[in-house]
């Protein structure tokens, strides 16, 4: 039971590693195509058909270039740094079940790597910790820009924190478990059990504090190329780079898959059709990164902290309230 | 004399102007709250959100795809320099005047002329130094012979910018001209329509 | 003359009286056009566009005299109607071809059609076929021609060549119609420019000294250098002030140069240009440009030769074609060093010049050549003039035609340039070595006999005798006759017969026998005959008088004898008098370095064959740099120091590097400009601070005038001079043929021509040579193989043996004199 129960994890972590890190790619080209199209462009056409192999030549470009150091940057953090941004990004997702539990062979597969008890809690907290990255990524460069990026990537991160902990708090309460599981299992029984109705505002605070987790427009301003170039990445070249970028995509899904499990049911019962609705919401929510890059201006770093600071938080703590009170009668 | 104020507006016309319709800023608290609230109900995110996407729906691609597809390029566009020959004769153009030489303001144009075995000017050599170019335009519109032009090639990536100055490569192909197949040119410095009706005509005794 | 104000447009304007309106007007910066007009020549009224109003009447300008108070407008609405008309038809039928004209931006027809703004044609006729000529070193295109006549005029007042001519144009008639409608003067002067056009003499070729003056003067692109021709916009040439180095006349130039070609962008010189109003050139100076001596860099191994070799040296051989500057370099290592300074021919002139001094007090000659253009009778002697000086031949010719002058020229050779510049000159061809005789001919003739030394007045009626000649007159007699007549008797009414006396002058021939005055000089020296009778017609109205002294003197056996009676000359006769320096600056020279007559064991040769050799010409050792090539400034026989400008670059040593080796201490060359204000005659002034320009009066602005010096005086005794001392027999001259100075003028790629011994046709026929035979040239002294050329521009039986070219050795065959018998057989 421990060999099998260990291979398995084993299996899980790398197919989870390599289906992750291909979305990544795929995402950027899915990103390209869209904001074409929405733009009245064609995007990536030449490499491939209609430009599919873009990723793979995006890839081998990162890969081959040369890995530079600044000189004045402090070595071995300028090097962590990626690291730490894509590695704390894979890690959130062993809390997540990513598909019902299945069968195959006989042998009962849950698509989890750990259902742990504190699923949500150890989500938050790693992804919270993923923005070493780009702290530490600037303050290491030796950039100006990169220690502007540095300055509001800590704003955003602390503020928002705030606001994902304070709009989890309802749903928690009503739920009464971390367990993601146990959120899918709350609201299995179809659309009318879904949060997303009990708790609105929870969702909307949720969904808003998932762009600044990412850092995505309206709040790209950690690496706003026309204010600060490309903020902590402006000293990065090659892979290390790239795994800055693979980290913010590998987040943008894990964070979909988050607020599918939170807010939107899950996979429901855990049927085919259910897995194959988990994938579609999570779709739509991974999309809508994409619609609001092309739609929206950016803001700026101070209508961001007057955003969270003098309307989200206190709707996220009326939330809690009100949520309290109508759980007491 | 000219006021301060008349000298300092002696640029800006009096009409002509559109004033931009602009709110006044809130001042009081409550006012900023109104704000805030009108505007989030506005639902302005949401119409940038239905635009884009209508776009995305409509599939109406502006995109060219350079290499595959080109657009036509406007007659009066500034391209790599073209030599012209006469039609049917196939006579170069240039006479050898050394106006483009004088006029070009990066001085990148050289020229040897020489006096042929018919007692006419010849130009021997030409060359344009491309490195030095600014197409400007100035050669072809000061050329009283429709001889030096701008011609239609904005392709000019080479190993060798002096691939494009050759002055035989500049120069349209003889056959061409003697075919007729190269229309008259309709480009920067070729003579505008109904320039007859402009021009005084000398009397003449034949 | 005398100074008068007269009024142009309101200005008042002081002027000579009896200057013209045209000229008064220039020189006051007042603008009236005219096309046909040159300055030193005679009008041709040929474009009448300079119509001005005087006191109320039209004349023209270039015609009219200034008179007192005389009141002129330039402008009035009829003047203006006839300009307008005369530029119309300057333009009808003119070639529309400016884009490949020569003369394109700097041409007057397009100059003056802008200025008086001619921007539509009313007159028009039938063209003819007017097709290009070459005319050897020129092209004549008639299509361009406005027939203003400016290159016959300069042809025959200024240069005296007289080789083009009009012709019948051959076209229609113009429209009688317009004779109505057009402006009169417009109308009458279309009616001669349709009639004509220019042409050679001969029809076909020109036949000329080839001076180039015509295309200089060409208002238009008609007349063009047939080399220059399509080479280059007049635009695109950097204009180079400088002096012409070839002669000592020190004409202004401009070289006009320019990047040569795309595959050779290095800059050349394209041609020179003239200020041609007030300077004239000959063909050397026009043509012969890019005589540059090409180094790339500087050669550090031939400049330690050469310095090593100045250390070894005791003696510097040189000669006159070298600036001032480089003349005090060599005089300053004489002083320095101890070297010797050899070069005859400036010594030669420069000790003809002293003994000339001792008796006249002038340290040098005291009158420049423009003298000459000014005097009404010029007489040259000892210079075959149209190549020792071509512009000493065009000042006489000037002289001749402007001031209605005469002239005698007397010389060894028979020159048909001289005799067919008009029958207002004699030509005295004396034999040579009796240049003496022809002095004290002069002196009989000109000198105030009571004023001259008793010696040689003596000497002079020693000449002189009575004889009895028979002189057949013809004198008028009084013839009285009756002769009968018819006539009606008014009383009766009858016819009858009367006898009436008359009487009427019948010329008769007389034969008388007189007593005349012999002079034996006349005969002597082979005077034409009727000498006295044709003197007496070339004197008649002359006051004004000048004498051209050449460098036949200079080298003269007697030169010390002939510079004493050239003194005597300019002393006791109103002559002045002008000495021609052999070479480009043999003045400067003469004037600079203190020469030496004998040579030490081991010698630098600067141009001149020596041991060590340091060539601008690029034969030598180790390389100069050319005249075009260097600045600095060059001594005139104007008696003016003109600067000269470098129109091309030189990477190599120059003499001054090689002076700054030996000790000496100067940046530049031209620093020396400065120092020699320490030699007598010329002033302390640097040379940036030289101008090099006319104004628009004509004066001269270049560089500065030699300050007169004079000398202490000795006695005035001369020598009588030995008849028997004639050369009689086959000889040859020591000249160079038309166009050629020097090896300079040779390796211009225009001029270059094989060296030769020119002949004329006459002198061809009688001994049965023709052109390219190969002739062994012997004298006493040595003997040359040479190819015979004949020119037609030499006259007489005495061949030239030229020394343009030294690597022949031209002077192998004379002792001192120019002429030296000679046995001349064929090989």
């Amino acid at each position: 039971m421990e060999t099998a129960y260990f291979i398995e994890t084993i299996i899980k972590i790398v197919v989870i590693l390599l289906v992750f890190s291909a979305l990544a790619g795929f995402g950027t080209y899915f990103e390209r195509k869209i904001l074409a199209f929405m733009q009245r462009r064609l995007g990536p056409m030449n490499v491939g058909p209609f430009g599919v192999l873009q990723i793979a030549a995006d890839g081998i470009k990162l890969f081959t270039k040369e890995d530079i150091v600044p000189t004045n940057a402090v070595g071995p953090i300028f090097k962590i740094a990626p690291v730490i941004t894509a590695a704390t990004a894979f890690m959130a997702a062993a809390a997540i079940p990513f598909l019902p539990q299945f069968t195959i062979f006989g042998y009962t597969v849950h698509p989890i790597v750990a259902d742990v008890n504190i699923g949500i809690l150890y989500i938050l907290g790693v992804m919270a910790v993923g923005f070493y990255g780009p702290l530490l990524g600037s303050l290491a460069s030796s950039n100006k820009f990169a220690l502007l990026s540095a300055a509001r990537a800590a704003a955003v991160f602390i503020s928002y924190e705030v606001i994902t902990g304070l709009a989890l708090l309802g749903p928690l309460m009503m739920v009464g478990s971390f367990s993601l599981i146990d959120f899918n299992n709350y609201q299995a029984g179809g659309m009318g059990d879904w949060i997303i109705w009990s708790q609105p505002v929870a969702f909307v605070l949720f969904w808003i504090a998932a762009f600044a987790e990412t850092g995505r427009t309206p709040f790209h301003l950690v690496a706003n190329d026309h204010e600060i170039i490309d903020g902590f990445g402006t000293e990065y070249s090659g892979m290390r780079w790239g795994l800055f970028f693979i980290g913010e995509y590998a987040n943008m899904f894990f964070i979909s898959f988050v607020i599918v499990l939170l807010f939107l049911g899950g996979f429901g019962d855990g049927s085919v059709f259910g897995a194959l609705m988990f994938l579609l919401k999570m779709s739509f929510f991974f999309f809508f990164f994409l619609w609001t890059r092309a739609a929206w201006p950016d803001i700026r770093p101070d209508q961001l902290m007057w955003l969270c600071w003098k309307v989200l938080m206190p709707l996220a703590v009326l939330n809690v309230v009100v949520t309290g009170f109508v759980m007491m009668f | 004399m000219m006021s301060l104020e008349q000298f300092e507006n002696r640029n800006v016309s009096e009409n002509g102007y559109y004033k931009v319709d602009i709110e006044s800023y809130p001042e009081t608290g409550w006012e900023k709250a109104k704000q805030v609230f009108s505007r989030t109900i506005r639902g302005e995110l949401f119409v940038g959100l239905w635009v884009v996407m209508r776009e995305m729906l409509k599939f109406d691609i502006h995109t060219v795809q350079y290499p595959k597809e080109k657009l036509p390029v406007g007659p009066r566009y500034r391209a790599v320099h073209e030599m012209q020959r006469l039609w049917e004769s196939g006579t170069e153009r240039c006479i050898g005047c050394g106006l483009c030489e004088k006029i070009c303001i990066s001085d990148c144009i050289r020229m040897d002329t020489r006096i042929d075995e018919n007692s006419r000017k010849e130009v021997s050599e030409y060359t344009i130094n491309l490195g030095r170019c600014i197409f400007c335009g100035y050669c072809a519109e000061v050329c009283p012979e429709l001889a030096i032009v701008h011609g239609g090639r904005y392709e000019n990536t080479s190993e060798q910018r002096a691939h494009f100055t050759d002055y035989e490569d500049m120069l349209t192909p003889f056959d061409m001209a003697v075919k007729g197949q190269v229309p008259e040119y309709p480009g920067f410095g070729a003579v505008t329509p109904h320039e007859d009706e402009r021009v005084k005509s000398t009397p003449l005794a034949y | 003359m005398s100074e008068i104000t007269i009024t142009i447009d309101g200005k008042e304007v002081k002027t000579q009286e009896g200057e013209l309106i045209l000229n008064a007007a220039r020189a006051n910066d007042i603008f009236i056009p005219a096309i046909c007009y040159l300055t030193r020549c005679s009008p041709t009224l040929a474009c009448r566009i300079c119509l001005v109003e005087a006191d109320g009447k039209q004349v023209y300008a270039c015609n009219a005299k200034s008179k007192d108070g005389m009141q002129i407008t330039t402008s009035t609405e009829t003047i203006e109607a006839e300009k307008r008309a005369i530029m119309e038809v300057y333009d009808v039928n003119h070639p529309l071809q400016c884009g490949v004209c020569d003369q394109s931006g700097e041409c007057e027809l397009q100059n003056y059609t802008l200025e008086i703004g001619v921007d539509s044609q009313s007159y028009a006729i039938k063209d003819v076929d007017r097709s290009i000529q070459n005319w050897g070193l020129l092209n004549y295109d008639p299509s361009l021609c406005i027939m203003c006549e400016r290159c016959t005029t300069v042809c025959k007042d200024m240069i005296g060549d007289g080789a083009l001519s009009t012709r019948a144009r051959g076209s229609d008639a113009i429209d009688a119609s317009f004779k109505e409608s057009m402006p009169k003067d417009a109308y009458s002067m279309w009616n001669k420019l349709n009639k004509s056009l220019i042409q050679p003499n001969d029809g076909e070729k020109l036949d000329c000294t080839d001076c180039g003056e015509c295309s200089a003067v060409c208002p238009v692109g008609a007349i063009v250098s047939a080399d220059f021709q399509y080479t280059s916009n007049a635009w695109e040439l950097t204009k180079v002030p400088a002096t012409c180095s070839h002669c000592s006349a020190g004409c202004q130039i401009q070289y006009e140069v320019k990047h040569g070609s795309i595959d050779a962008p290095e800059d050349k010189i394209y041609r020179v240009q003239n200020e041609w109003n007030y300077v004239s050139l000959c063909g050397a100076g026009r043509y012969g440009y890019n005589f540059e001596n090409k180094v790339d860099a500087k050669d550090e191994a031939a400049f330690a030769k050469a310095v090593e070799a100045f250390e070894k040296a005791d003696t510097i051989r040189f000669d006159s074609q070298i600036t001032n500057e480089e003349a005090l370099i060599l005089q300053k290592l004489k002083e320095t060093k101890g070297y010797k300074l050899i070069n005859e021919e400036a010594r030669k002139f420069a000790n003809f010049m002293k003994e000339y001094a001792a008796v006249s007090g002038n340290a040098i000659y005291k009158t420049p050549l423009k003298a000459v253009n000014d005097a009404n009778f010029v007489i040259s002697v000892g210079s075959a003039i149209k190549t020792d000086n071509p512009n000493a031949r065009f000042a006489i010719n000037n002289a001749m035609i402007m001031n209605k002058g005469a002239a005698m020229y007397f010389h060894p050779v028979a020159d048909p340039v001289v005799d067919t510049m008009g029958k207002n000159i004699m030509s005295i061809n004396h034999a040579p070595m009796l240049e003496e005789a022809s002095m004290y001919l002069i002196l009989d003739l000109f000198a105030k006999k009571d004023a001259l030394p008793s010696e040689v007045a003596e000497y002079i009626a020693s000449f002189h005798s009575t004889k009895t000649i028979t002189v057949t007159e013809t004198i008028k007699e009084k013839v009285v006759e009756i002769v009968k007549e018819m006539k009606v008797n008014e009383e009766t009414g009858e016819e009858e017969e009367i006898e009436v006396e008359k009487s009427k002058m019948v010329p008769k021939k007389v034969e008388k026998e007189v007593e005349v005055d012999d002079n034996r000089l006349l005969e002597i020296v082979n005077a034409p005959k009727k000498f006295e009778e044709s003197m007496e017609k070339l004197l008649k109205k002359k006051d004004t008088f000048a004498m051209i002294v050449g460098p036949d003197f200079y080298s003269h056996p007697n030169a010390k004898n002939l510079a004493r009676l050239v003194a005597l000359v300019e002393k006791y006769t109103d002559f002045s008098v002008t000495m021609i320096p052999e070479k480009g600056n043999s003045l400067g020279v003469a004037m600079i370095c203190d020469l030496d007559e004998l040579a030490g064991s081991y010698s630098v040769g600067y141009n001149v064959a020596a041991d060590f050799v340091l060539s601008a010409a690029g034969k030598g050792d180790l390389d100069m740099p050319a005249m075009n090539q260097q600045e600095g400034t060059l001594t005139s026989i104007q008696l003016r120091v003109n600067p000269t400008n470098a129109a091309l670059p030189y990477a190599g040593y120059e003499l001054n590097d090689i002076a700054n080796a030996l000790g000496l201490e100067a940046a530049l060359t031209v620093d020396y400009t400065e120092q020699l204000g320490a030699i007598d005659g010329f002033r302390a002034e640097k040379f940036d601070d030289l101008p090099n320009h006319f104004s628009n009066s004509g004066e001269e602005v270049r560089g500065y005038e030699l300050e007169a010096t004079t000398a202490t005086t000795g006695d005035e005794s001369v020598a009588p001079f030995d008849e028997a001392a004639a050369m009689s027999d086959a000889m040859v001259y020591l000249a160079n043929p038309t166009l050629q100075f020097n090896d300079f003028t040779n390796m211009s790629h225009q001029l270059s021509e094989e060296v030769g011994l020119y002949v004329s046709s006459d002198y061809a026929k009688a001994n049965e040579l023709s052109e390219g035979d190969k002739v062994s040239v012997t004298s006493t002294k040595g003997s040359l193989e040479l190819n015979v050329k004949i020119d037609s521009k030499i006259g007489g039986n005495i061949p030239f043996v030229p020394s343009f070219d030294s690597n022949l050795n031209s002077e192998a065959l004379f002792n001192d004199y120019r002429f030296s018998s000679a046995t001349i057989k064929k090989v």
